[in-house]
């Protein structure tokens, strides 16, 4: 799917407005007859109208969910609209931009969109895992000595070892769907970034 | 949809409550006769004493009279709203009225007897915008979007929906204040930009904003001119709550970024500063604790007026009558105030910054500091805002009003106006479910643009279990004890299977009112799973039948007695004209025809003075004008020929305001 930057049209979506026959622009939304159309079965970037991949300018995204809520958001299909459709696919489109805004999330849900065996793949690389070990302890250590410039200075390794993870993980997602092993390393490498999330929040605790 | 149809805007106060709406001319504050816009959101209960119904006073006449009738004058019960009696400790011995433990949480004030939940109290303000509304639009206002503040929990929102639905308003929109004051700011901007004269306000009329921001001029350096998307801070500190709310405005789409507050803290807090210093002083020199409801209500508005004294001036005086000779009496210095309030203000100060962390921006960095709520008129509250953000806030828009405006104009975009703007709001609390241990599972995190729904599975413990039960929670703390229960949600109708088999997926959707609804299915066999909810708070559905019947009732009385009042004037006014008539050119008519009116005349007034029947006394007004219609043509005619000013005996207009 990495291959593809065209937006291809998603196949679900009705061609012509069933109401009014007006060739449709968006899978969600006539712009004759103001006519809804549930989300169901369209992912993400289909919701939001992007070419699915790893690689997305966050100004684009934005635009596009802007543009699509401006025709299905329920304050939009006013007080005597469909309220309820209106609220559920609203509800999809939020939750749509906030995965593909987010690179963890949207590689998370690009690996979810492959034939995905590494669900329940809970490992981090081993070399991760050694290298976070020995900085958790020097933090232990660290803090049992009161050494707050010592802390600054792990907290500073410690991002260092985020940023690393999150371009490994964007190298791995750039690679999708690729081969069983390319999917188990990406997952692996999501599981670090939260071994090293939840470290950086207790260093960042007063 | 009928375009003619008005949703109002309401702004439902901890202090006052104002009602806006928006037409092809732009926003209007609906004032009452003097011009003043804000209801104070105070209830006076007096008693009948024939025994009927009590009656209300509602407004100015219940805040003036607040000393008179401590225990039966209701005020900031939005403090009270959607909260358990626990949640009010703190609040109790600061009111002058008495709360009860009520069922299911809830707090009604006790007055002669009889209990009126807040839901109620607050029915009876929105009934009074309700009315002014209709009485200034002339015609009848079923919908309403109202704010509330940011902060709000489904609680306190269901229960402000409840009240509207008690006061005969259909909700269409509940919306958070902060942001409803960046709607109006927001479109202000554009509107300035687009006419080219951003800082003409005058301009444009009385009817558009008058929060024509002027770009260019800001002292901070901004330059809303130049980029047309920016992100701007709201902070709003009212009568009782406080919030800060942090949007990204860009061609009509306002975007909420992140939002905190507490729902504990505004304008009341700071007179209560200056109650504790009394009470405590006036304990120490004279061996007296104020506990007594008058005293109490006294000091209260004692204290708010020393409050706004010490907003304009240095230094103000105070003094208390304690009887019998003793007085209590001192000056207060504003650095002194300050003393006191700077730990409230810095509470707000903190709660900005987190914001700011939650949005993902340098609080340094926002472009526009925007203060709403009365209590921004404090000169610690600015400078420390300013201190804070870096940069002088901004204060052109009248902070008492500019909520109401923008609740009026998202009003207008739900009854379908061409206004081209949308509103990307969050939930301000995380949501989750109790799990084993009493933990909290969350499933949405607070700051998630709503609507947003999220979905969780679930299964049976025993064999040919047929229900299962949830805790459903709201709050940021890690154990289900320190969030606050939304209430019970029992899943039931689950097929009889062996333990672990059924397979049950509840989602849980936040609507774009904040209010969570739940509803469940058992995936295996595809069968919808009944949900009993058992909330935590609030009314129940036939208490908000009763309360709207009454109000219904009440509304009746009200109308009839304010026709009738408007009925016996116009009596009073024709009949006399007559009989001036009659004086001037009474000589012009045959004697019968004399006669014949001044009999009506007196007939007409023993009805007014006599009738309960309104409908009668209006046929009897009607048929009095054409009896008189052959007298009046002539006083025109010698009028005329006079030179005069010419008035026929019933040309004055009111009558067609009465409603029938």
């Amino acid at each position: 799917m990495t291959e593809s930057t065209e937006h291809q049209p998603a196949p679900v979506a009705p061609a012509r407005c069933r109401a009014c026959d007006r060739p449709l622009e968006s899978p969600l939304y006539c712009a004759g007859c103001h006519r809804l159309y549930p989300a169901d079965g369209l992912n993400y970037f289909e919701l939001l109208g992007v070419s699915p991949g790893f690689d997305i300018d966050p100004e684009v995204i934005r635009r596009r969910y802007f543009q699509v809520s401006r025709d299905i958001h329920p304050d939009r299909v006013g007080a005597d609209g469909r309220q309820d459709l209106a609220m559920r696919i609203s509800a999809k489109v939020n939750e749509a931009y906030r995965v593909l805004l987010d690179p963890l999330l949207r590689a998370e849900y690009l690996l979810s969109l492959c034939h995905d065996e590494t669900l329940n793949d809970k490992a981090v690389p081993p070399e991760v895992l050694t290298e976070t070990l020995m900085l958790r302890e020097e933090i232990e250590q660290a803090r049992a000595a009161g050494d707050a410039g010592r802390l600054a200075e792990m907290r500073e390794q410690v991002e260092q070892r985020d940023a690393a993870l999150r371009e490994q993980v964007a190298h791995a997602a750039r690679a999708l769907p690729g081969d069983a092993e390319t999917r188990r390393r990406l997952r692996q490498f999501l599981n670090a970034t939260r071994y090293v999330r939840r470290m950086l929040d207790e260093l960042r605790e007063p | 949809m009928n375009p003619s149809e008005t949703i109002i805007g309401i702004d439902l106060g901890t202090t006052f409550s104002l009602v806006a709406y928006v037409d092809e001319r732009g926003p209007h504050v609906i004032r009452d006769e003097t011009g003043e816009a804000r209801l104070p959101s105070v209830i006076g209960v007096l008693p009948d004493p024939d025994g009927g119904r009590p009656r209300l006073t509602i407004g100015w006449p219940a805040r003036n009279h607040a000393v008179e009738h401590p225990e039966t004058t209701v005020y900031s019960i939005k403090r009270l709203i959607g909260k358990g009696i626990d949640e009010l400790r703190a609040e109790l011995p600061f009111l002058a009225y008495s709360v009860m433990p009520g069922p299911r949480h809830t707090v009604p004030v006790e007055i002669d007897g009889r209990r009126y939940t807040p839901e109620e109290i607050s029915s009876i303000i929105l009934q009074e915008l309700k009315r002014r509304a209709e009485e200034h639009l002339g015609r009848a206002v079923r919908r309403a979007v109202i704010t509330v503040p940011a902060y709000f929990d489904d609680s306190q929102r269901q229960a402000t929906r409840d009240a509207a639905r008690a006061a005969g308003l259909d909700v269409v929109r509940i919306i958070n204040e902060p942001t409803a004051a960046a709607l109006a700011y927001g479109i202000g901007i554009r509107q300035a930009l687009q006419q080219q004269s951003p800082c003409a306000p005058e301009s444009r009329g009385t009817s558009l904003l008058q929060v024509a921001p002027c770009p260019t001029s800001g002292s901070d350096g901004t330059r809303a001119d130049a980029a047309p998307t920016q992100t701007v801070a709201v902070y709003d500190l009212g009568g009782g709550t406080f919030d800060i709310s942090i949007l990204r405005i860009e061609s009509g789409v306002f975007q909420v970024l992140s939002t905190a507050g507490d729902t504990r803290l505004g304008g009341d807090d700071f007179d209560r500063e200056i109650i504790k210093l009394v009470q405590h002083e006036v304990r120490e020199q004279f061996g007296l604790s104020i506990e007594s409801p008058t005293t109490k209500q006294a000091l209260r508005g004692l204290a708010e007026a020393v409050k706004i004294r010490l907003s304009e001036q240095d230094a103000a005086r105070i003094e208390l009558d304690l009887g019998q000779d003793r007085l209590y009496r001192r000056q207060i210095g504003r650095d002194e105030f300050e003393r006191l309030c700077d730990p409230l203000v810095a509470r707000t100060i903190a709660l900005c910054r987190s914001a700011a962390e939650d949005a993902g921006l340098a609080i340094d960095r926002i472009d526009q500091v925007i203060l709403v709520g009365g209590s921004t008129r404090m000169p610690l509250v600015r400078r420390r805002v300013g201190e804070t953000f870096g940069r002088t806030p901004y204060t052109a828009l009248n902070p008492d009003e500019v909520v109401a405006i923008g609740a009026a104009m998202q009003a207008s975009v739900l009854a379908g106006s061409p206004l081209d703007m949308l509103l990307l709001d969050v939930t301000p609390l995380s949501l989750g479910i109790e799990t084993m241990g009493g933990a909290v599972s969350k499933l949405i995190l607070k700051n998630t643009t709503i609507p947003c729904r999220a979905t969780e599975q679930f299964t049976t413990f025993v064999d040919g279990q047929t229900a299962i039960k949830l805790n459903v929670l709201q709050g940021e703390r890690e154990l289900a004890r320190d969030c606050r229960s939304l209430g019970e949600f029992e899943l039931r109708d689950i097929p009889p299977m062996p333990a672990g088999m059924p397979k049950v997926e509840v989602e849980f959707l936040i609507d774009a009112n904040g209010i969570l609804n739940v509803s469940a299915r058992e995936l295996r066999s595809g069968r919808q799973a009944g949900i009993q909810i058992v909330p935590s708070h609030g009314l129940t559905r036939e208490e908000v039948e009763r309360i709207e019947r009454e109000s219904i009732a009440r509304a009746r009385d009200d109308i009839d007695e304010h026709r009738r009042i408007d009925l016996v004037n116009q009596v009073e006014f024709d009949t006399n004209k007559a009989e001036q008539m009659l004086a001037k050119v009474g000589h012009l008519l045959d004697a019968g025809e004399a006669a014949r009116i001044r009999a009506d005349i007196a007939a007409l007034r023993k009805l007014a003075a006599e009738t309960r029947d309104l409908d009668q006394l209006h046929r009897a007004l009607d048929a009095f004008g054409k009896g008189t219609l052959h007298l009046a043509e002539l006083g025109i005619r010698e009028a005329l020929k006079d030179g005069g000013e010419a008035e026929a005996p019933t040309a004055r207009a009111p009558r067609d305001n009465v409603k029938t």
